[in-house]
């Protein structure tokens, strides 16, 4: 009888698995590097939403800008109120599909690259984007990595002349994210 | 009389200098020694922010808020980061992510337990979020 419930248990729980269709995080991790030889600047945001559907690719990601946190209180000052304008664009949005979803199996451990495209919202300006990423699938889990670089020009964020050189053009922005199946 | 406005002058030069070099180069201060602006209740926090994005945002992002509820999940990150949902009897939370330049003499909680937090409101995303939070006693 024991022996069963638990063979009951392990069915169950592989059934749960492989019906999971949304994966859900609100611990995305988006860091950003700007390196110049004037001067670093890093910022880790460890509070990003990510809703991936398995079944059809979509993928939506979001961070607040506010949650962004630098090292030094005037660096943290001049990206919020000179160059993100947070209170008018209190968020920066991604939304888009996986462009190769066949290659991922989601019921089967295993780490698989991906690309995925779609519109890219920082400052309030839309930007058509294709980024490739790697998804591992493993423990019921589905972990998104990334990297890729954002031009501030692209975004409308203008560097005032003073500080051009201590401000990277191209900035590196690296994601992490452990996404757990919707509803627990 | 020159020689006095000479080293006035860089007396002065130097100071500045110092001051700005030690301005650029100031931490984030802690949470704990700044002052909240708005006491709120978590579930009206995030009734408002449902309600009417637009004006709860300018009313609140930006700003120290104290907010207060029971807690939902008590949870930390990979980095040790730790974070606080407080529920609001809906679908999603207010998400306080603890203040990393503070020392804190409590960072997990049981579900249910009441509490106040003060960070700084980011806004909403799914749950409203508060940056750099410390618990008030």
């Amino acid at each position: 009888m024991k022996n069963r419930m638990v063979i009951l248990g392990v069915f169950l729980a592989f059934g749960f698995c492989a019906q999971a269709q949304k994966y859900f995080t609100r611990d995305a991790r988006v860091q950003f590097n700007s390196d110049t030889p004037v001067e670093k600047i890093e910022a880790v945001n460890k509070s990003g939403t990510s809703v991936l559907d398995t079944k059809t690719g979509r993928m939506d990601w979001k961070v607040l800008i506010k949650n962004f946190l630098f090292e030094k209180a005037l660096m943290q000052e001049h990206f919020n109120e000179n160059y993100m304008e947070s209170t008018k664009y209190p968020n920066a949005t991604f939304k888009g599909s996986i462009t190769n979803l066949s290659d991922v199996n989601f019921a089967k451990d295993g780490t698989y690259k991906v690309t995925a495209k779609g519109t890219m919202t920082i400052h309030g300006v839309e930007q058509e984007i294709s980024v490739p990423g790697t998804l591992t699938v493993g423990g019921g889990m589905v972990k998104v990595t990334a990297d890729f670089v954002v031009k501030p020009a692209d975004y409308k964020i203008d560097i005032p002349g003073v500080v051009r050189d201590n401000i990277a053009k191209e900035i590196a922005v690296t994601i992490d994210a452990s996404l757990k199946p919707m509803g627990k | 009389m020159l020689k006095k406005i000479l080293l006035f002058l860089v007396v002065a030069g130097v100071l500045g200098a110092g001051i700005g070099y030690y301005m650029f180069n100031k931490k984030v201060p802690s949470m704990a020694s700044e002052k909240s602006e708005v006491a709120i209740d978590a579930a009206q926090l995030y009734q408002e922010f449902e309600t009417d994005e637009a004006a709860a945002s300018a009313k609140y992002v930006g700003k120290i808020v104290a907010v207060s509820g029971a807690v939902l999940e008590s949870s930390t990150l990979e980095d040790g980061t730790p974070k606080v949902l407080l529920d609001t009897g809906s679908d999603f939370g207010v998400s306080c992510e603890f203040d990393p330049n503070t020392k804190h003499a409590k960072t997990t909680f049981a579900p249910g337990e009441k509490l106040t937090l003060k960070g700084e409101c980011a806004g909403i995303n799914l749950d409203v979020q508060l940056a750099r939070c410390v618990v008030v006693e």
